[in-house]
């Protein structure tokens, strides 16, 4: 059996009182798109952060292409070498960045030559179909453009596990649609594996191979995603 | 038909008339006399005049640079680095700012002198030349305004979105998303305190005057004071006034709405910088060290040497009561008005409270002394105004016409933690305004309103540029009695008297302080 792209062991974690995390274990393998639905406080969002190494276990381990990243109160590899792309539930996107400067920053973190940077940025700009869009500031964008801004800079460095954390929530219904397909249609071109954090059965049922219901910080269910499609 | 103004609108109404007599009247008073005269010769700068200039541009150049370089880090150590007892080390490194400047420059007169701590250290005399020098006014005001660099830095790094950062270190080591993208997102903040501390510092009087430093605050001082030539002292006025606005402008342009914004955007978690705790806790007890403890031990070392304290109690117990006095009374006067200009801010939006804003920055950033001579031109005169003048009153006009403005803007900052829903249900409920503020808004405001009143009482009580120029005859406060002996006095009475002036100050601030203790323990 091959090594899982992503696999968390027995991870607990707990802020003051509130036991956010008990005992979870999951693995996700190499292209799978898993959904992680739930209501409010369930979890959901904590287990993301721990996989992003934002935040540490407070139990368990996390493991990365066979490489521990994560361990008891400990983060072994820090975030920026984790090869992750984050969509954050408010998108987080720099303000005092252009578009270009958003993707930029990614790329010139990950010392891509500077030759190379601006065909990449245009590349991915052109994916999320915003390239005219690259010398506009955030707040110069409208909510649409803004998501997928940040879907681009979470793709421009070539992600091996992208992380979305309600990326869709702030949106309306049409425009929110919209944008579930898109996000399918770059998960199938892109052969990506992703974790995607929802409360949205919709996006559930468009986006995961495998859809996992979380309450109280444990996993209650694991469903197969188009099986569940099937039934609803 | 004639209808009477609501009660918000009247109590509004008068605060604003108050504040446009004591604030604004007097600047265009000044304004109205030097354009009505020869303006153009006044903004045609001779050689002495060009002097002047180079001079306080560098005063308040090299205050702002020496200051920030000092505060900002202090500001990022507080806002990311976990410290025992962070609230009191906090309080201790603002300290510096509540001390009148002119006090922190005696100590360095009496530290640089012959006689002098840094002399017995070195083993020779400190040349008279440097400790009264441009330097050395640098370095005092400096250590007297670097907490205000501190405490924009610290509010502007809190401000910063943790997404933000979070999103970056996704991607990027932490001095990496430091560099790029935390220090930016709190650079305007940090510049904008830099522009406040230029225009503080070139607005002072107390400390060039007493360095023998020439500046424009000074020369408009003598010019009225020493050669009772007020169209002079109009005419040095002029190009300081127009500094002073223009950097202020731009200052609150940078901040925004963010003078008087109360809440971060995001309760994320930012980067914190943990590691580096220790060469903090060194790094902020050398600056307490330097800019709170050294003055005020060799001011206790200059005071040990007084013949008793009753002796200088009856020399000055009466300048020492008046002063308490006219602090309490100018206390209360500018918290009163400023809480409904403060209200009226909070809750007015847009480009009317932006400008609002910027024109609270300006007035405040009006240099002491010319707020003096404004008021000496306006009130000096027959008729009722002439009743005022000479009179007590004139310095509470003072007091307000420098206050009101900064006080203004802090009491909006705390009227905005009472949510405009609180006023809107006690409105539904069939309470009037009056009684919706009395029982609903202010009880919510009871520290704000506290602090305000301590800030404004030690500001206040300190207050020298004003207080020097419409005292009446005969009448002193402390700083003017203690500002006007230092030339013919033994330090260790002038030191002594500098000491009291300074427990005055920290009585109130330490009950505020235990006020906020017990707050923070419920």
């Amino acid at each position: 059996m091959s090594t899982p792209h992503l696999a968390i062991a027995n991870i607990s974690k707990r802020f003051g009182a509130h036991q956010a995390l008990d005992g979870v274990s999951l693995e996700v393998a190499s292209g799978e798109g898993v959904v992680i639905v739930g209501p409010s406080g369930c979890g959901k969002t904590t287990l993301l952060r721990l996989i992003a190494g934002l935040d540490v276990p407070d139990a368990g381990e996390i493991w990365m292409s066979g490489t521990q990243v994560s361990a008891r109160h400990r983060s072994i590899v820090p975030p920026h070498a984790r090869g992750i792309g984050f969509v954050f539930q408010d998108l987080a996107l720099w303000p005092h960045l252009t578009v270009q400067g958003n993707l930029d920053f990614v790329l010139e973190s990950a010392k891509t030559p500077r030759a190379s940077r601006g065909p990449r940025v245009h590349e991915v700009l052109s994916l999320v179909r915003v390239q005219q869009l690259s010398t506009r500031y955030p707040h110069e964008l409208s909510g649409g453009e803004q998501q997928r801004v940040s879907l681009a800079r979470a793709l421009v460095g070539q992600p091996r596990l992208l992380l979305l954390d309600e990326p869709l929530s702030s949106l309306d219904p049409a425009l929110r649609a919209t944008l579930r397909d898109e996000l399918a249609r770059l998960r199938r071109a892109l052969s990506l594996t992703m974790v995607y954090v929802t409360h949205d059965m919709e996006d559930a049922a468009a986006l995961a191979d495998r859809v996992i219901e979380m309450r109280t910080g444990h996993i209650v269910s694991m469903t197969d995603g188009h099986k569940r499609d099937e039934r609803t | 038909m004639f209808r009477w103004p609501s009660s918000r609108t009247a109590v509004v109404g008068i605060a604003i008339a108050v504040s446009v007599v004591c604030c604004v009247l007097p600047v265009a008073y000044l304004l109205t006399v030097s354009l009505s005269g020869d303006a153009f010769s006044a903004l045609v700068l001779d050689a002495r005049q060009r002097g002047l200039l180079f001079n306080t541009a560098l005063l308040g150049l090299g205050t702002a640079l020496l200051a920030t370089v000092i505060g900002a880090p202090m500001g990022l150590v507080l806002a990311r680095i976990s410290l025992r007892r962070k609230a009191l080390l906090r309080l201790a490194l603002a300290a510096p700012v509540l001390l009148p400047p002119y006090i922190v420059g005696l100590a360095w007169t009496y530290l640089g002198s012959s006689t002098g701590w840094l002399s017995a250290l070195s083993g020779r005399e400190l040349p008279l030349a440097w400790t009264h020098s441009l330097p050395a006014a640098i370095l005092v005001l400096s250590l007297v305004f670097y907490p205000v660099s501190m405490l924009a830095t610290e509010v502007a790094m809190r401000r910063i979105d943790g997404r933000l950062e979070e999103a970056a270190l996704v991607v990027a080591p932490r001095r990496r998303v430091i560099r790029r993208i935390t220090l930016p997102l709190a650079a305007p903040g940090v510049f904008a305190a830099a522009l406040m501390i230029f225009v503080l510092s070139v607005s002072e009087f107390g400390v060039p005057g007493l360095l023998q430093v020439r500046v424009y605050t000074t020369e408009v001082f003598t010019a009225f004071a020493a050669l009772y030539d007020f169209s002079r002292a109009v005419v040095l006025a002029l190009p300081l006034l127009l500094l002073c606005v223009v950097v202020a402008v731009v200052a609150a342009a940078l901040l925004g709405d963010r003078l008087v914004a109360s809440r971060r955007s995001s309760g994320t978690r930012s980067v914190r910088f943990d590691e580096w705790r220790r060469s903090a806790t060194a790094a902020a007890i050398a600056i307490l060290l330097v800019a709170l403890a050294l003055p005020l031990a060799v001011l206790l070392g200059e005071a040990l040497g007084a013949r008793s304290l009753g002796a200088v109690l009856a020399d000055s117990g009466a300048a020492m009561v008046n002063s308490i006095l006219l602090a309490t009374t100018g206390a209360t006067a500018v918290v009163s008005v400023a809480v409904w200009l403060g209200y009226a801010r909070a809750r007015s939006v847009g480009r009317l409270g932006q400008g609002v804003d910027i024109l609270f920055v300006v007035l405040f950033a009006v240099p002491s002394t010319i707020v003096g001579v404004g008021l000496i031109g306006l009130w000096n005169r027959s008729g009722p105004f002439g009743v005022v003048y000479g009179t007590d009153a004139m310095l509470v006009l003072g007091y307000l016409a420098r206050f009101i403005p900064i006080t203004a803007l802090a009491l909006a900052a705390t009227t905005r933690y009472v949510p405009v829903s609180h006023e809107e249900a006690a409105a539904v409920s069939g309470a009037g305004w009056l009684r919706t503020m009395r029982r609903i808004v202010l009880p919510q405001m009871r520290l704000g309103l506290a602090t305000a009143w301590v800030i404004a009482f030690v500001l206040v009580f300190g207050e020298l540029g004003v207080s020097v120029l419409v005292a009446p005859p005969g009448e002193a406060t402390l700083p003017i009695r203690v500002y006007t002996i230092i030339a013919n006095t033994p330090s260790s009475h002038v030191a002594a008297l500098a000491l009291l002036q300074i427990a005055v100050i920290f009585v109130p601030l330490a009950a505020l302080g235990a006020a906020v203790s017990r707050r923070e323990a419920r």
